[in-house]
């Protein structure tokens, strides 16, 4: 028997614990050869309420069993997402959720509100977490008081779910998670990329020209675990797990850590199939361990 | 777009640390054209797959030729026939070539001889007089192959034809194709600005979604070399902002 992979998560019924990862499957049209039947949802590229040009090459560095990428949020603006990719996300048969980025917190709540009811859009992805942008991103995660005020203002401009994304750039990711849970969010997304520099010997200067990037890919994995895992003690709303899955066991740590889904990024760079080859693995560790729905998975979650 | 495990079949050395790789790939053999690339991966090996222009097609193999510069590099050259690598392809998007021009001319510098062999031939299918035009900086370094109806050798030291640049060796013809270094691009989209080059950027993904692999536009904005190029015209690329110098080994 095919096991339940079904999950119930911030407001939506997903067929599938796995999800393709902002910024890792662009708006759900460019990946190729993905079996989506796999796919529980898909979180879109990051968008700003304009058009962003993005940072200026070099923008991606590859670190031991990682990788560096400062984009910085290149997108065409809300209104060519709601015109060229929300029509085509209304008919797909899983939910698209828009990863959502502001510079003020009334520029996330002006983008939710323009987004609410607009037929392909299923709910919100919001990122307090960008290492890469000047303005807002990180700047919005790190503070508990900021993060909830963000998290307020698209709660209070939609009905639709509300996940809000987390940096791992903070001391102590239970008080944000609280803080943002408490104002009003459906879910947590935990991780978003370690903040990370790599420099280039032969020019003596970084290997990015942001400076700066994100780190992501398995090698920020067990951190990624455990702060999930901190997350998911600290609140009583669902957790998604992200950071370095590559394989089913990665995600299945995930799950057992105290996420009720998870997110592939990096690795759908690697292998396109990424995100149906972890669904399947999770489905046949279940079924090897004679476990009937992914709900009866064991959880490693003692409570704050 | 196929992605193959492929079974490398061979391996020769064209100029000093320069080899080309034959894998089994039929798929790709068969749809693949001139300034399109292939991503390989292989296990053990560095996270991210590492882009490689075709270079010939023989039968249901593809080659692709590369100099040892960074760690990956060097696995994938370790390896032997029977050894399998994990190829995407063909992806990109590569020279387009049309019936009606009379003259081509090839220009590469270094390993950008990649996509002209092919170029070669899809222009000679084409009844276009093919000029190859390839430098180096010496005579050792200059690629060993080469195809067409004539060729210019250029070196820095002028131990093999013309001393100078590809560039500067290279006679005008009715359309040019360069590759090469971006700053060898660079002089090209000066002399020709109708010329098509085949940029080199660092990628990630290879299929258009990381966003990693920006080429930046002289009308502003970026777009991707993975999709959008890797063949642009030349002078429509803000070759100041393109990075010119690739550093590539993985920092550990």
């Amino acid at each position: 028997m095919t096991p339940d992979l079904s999950v119930a998560i911030g407001g939506l019924a997903l067929r599938g614990p796995v999800m393709a990862a902002s910024g890792t499957f662009g708006y759900g049209t460019e990946v190729p050869l993905l079996d989506r039947r796999a796919l529980g949802a898909m979180v879109s590229k990051g968008i700003f309420l304009r058009p962003r040009a993005g940072t200026p090459p070099p923008r991606i560095a590859e670190t031991p069993s990682g990788m560096l990428n400062a984009i910085g949020l290149q997108g065409p603006g809300v209104e060519a997402l709601i015109r060229d990719y929300a029509p085509r996300w209304a008919e797909w048969d899983f939910p698209v959720l828009v990863n959502i980025n502001g510079e003020s917190a009334s520029e996330y709540g002006e983008l939710a509100a323009r987004l609410d009811g607009v037929p392909g859009v299923a709910g919100f992805e919001i990122n307090i977490s960008c290492p890469n942008v000047e303005q807002g991103g990180l700047y919005f995660g790190n503070d508990p008081r900021a993060a909830a005020a963000v998290t307020e203002a698209v709660r209070k401009r939609t009905s639709l779910p509300v996940w809000v994304k987390l940096t791992p750039m903070v001391s102590d990711i239970g008080v944000i998670a609280r803080a943002v849970e408490a104002a009003g969010a459906d879910a947590l997304c935990a991780i978003n990329t370690f903040v990370g520099m790599s420099i280039d010997l032969n020019a003596y200067r970084p290997r990015l020209s942001f400076r700066t990037g994100g780190l992501s890919g398995p090698a920020i994995r067990p951190l990624a675990v455990h702060l999930a895992h901190q997350a998911a003690r600290a609140v009583r709303i669902p957790v998604i797990g992200i950071g370095g899955i590559a394989r089913p066991e990665d995600a299945l740590e995930f799950l057992v850590a105290g996420c009720t889904a998870v997110q592939v990024g990096t690795a759908t760079f690697v292998d396109p199939r990424a995100i149906a080859e972890v669904h399947d693995g999770i489905g046949a560790f279940l079924a090897a361990r004679g476990f009937e729905s992914l709900a009866d998975l064991p959880r490693y979650l003692p409570r704050d | 777009m196929f992605l193959i495990d492929s079974p490398i079949t061979g391996k020769r050395q064209v100029a000093r640390g320069m080899f080309v790789i034959a894998m089994e790939a039929p798929e790709i053999a068969s749809s693949v054209h001139a300034g399109q690339f292939v991503n390989l991966g292989w296990s053990r090996g560095p996270l991210l797959r590492r882009p490689f222009s075709v270079y010939r097609v023989d039968g249901d193999r593809i080659e692709v030729v590369l100099k040892e510069v960074g760690a990956g590099t060097a696995q994938l050259l370790a390896m032997q026939p029977g050894h399998v690598v994990s190829c995407l392809g063909p992806l990109g998007r590569g020279f387009e070539l049309k019936q009606g021009p009379r003259t081509i001319c090839l220009v590469s510098g270094g390993l950008g001889v990649a996509p002209m062999p092919l170029a070669a031939r899809e222009a000679a299918a084409l009844g276009i007089r093919v000029t190859w035009v390839h430098g180096a900086r010496s005579e050792a370094e200059l690629c060993s192959e080469w195809e067409g109806d004539e060729v210019v050798w250029a070196t820095d030291d002028g131990s093999r034809g013309a001393k100078g640049t590809a560039v500067a060796a290279a006679p005008d013809a009715d359309v040019v194709l360069a590759c090469g270094p971006n700053r060898m691009l660079a002089a090209a989209a000066d002399r020709w600005p109708d010329a098509m080059v085949a940029v080199e950027t660092y990628m990630g993904c290879g299929t258009g979604v990381c966003l990693g692999c920006a080429v930046p536009l002289k009308k502003g904005g970026y777009d991707r070399a993975c999709t959008d190029g890797p063949v642009y015209r030349g002078s429509d690329v803000d070759w100041g902002t393109l990075p010119s110098h690739l550093a590539y080994a993985i920092t550990s």
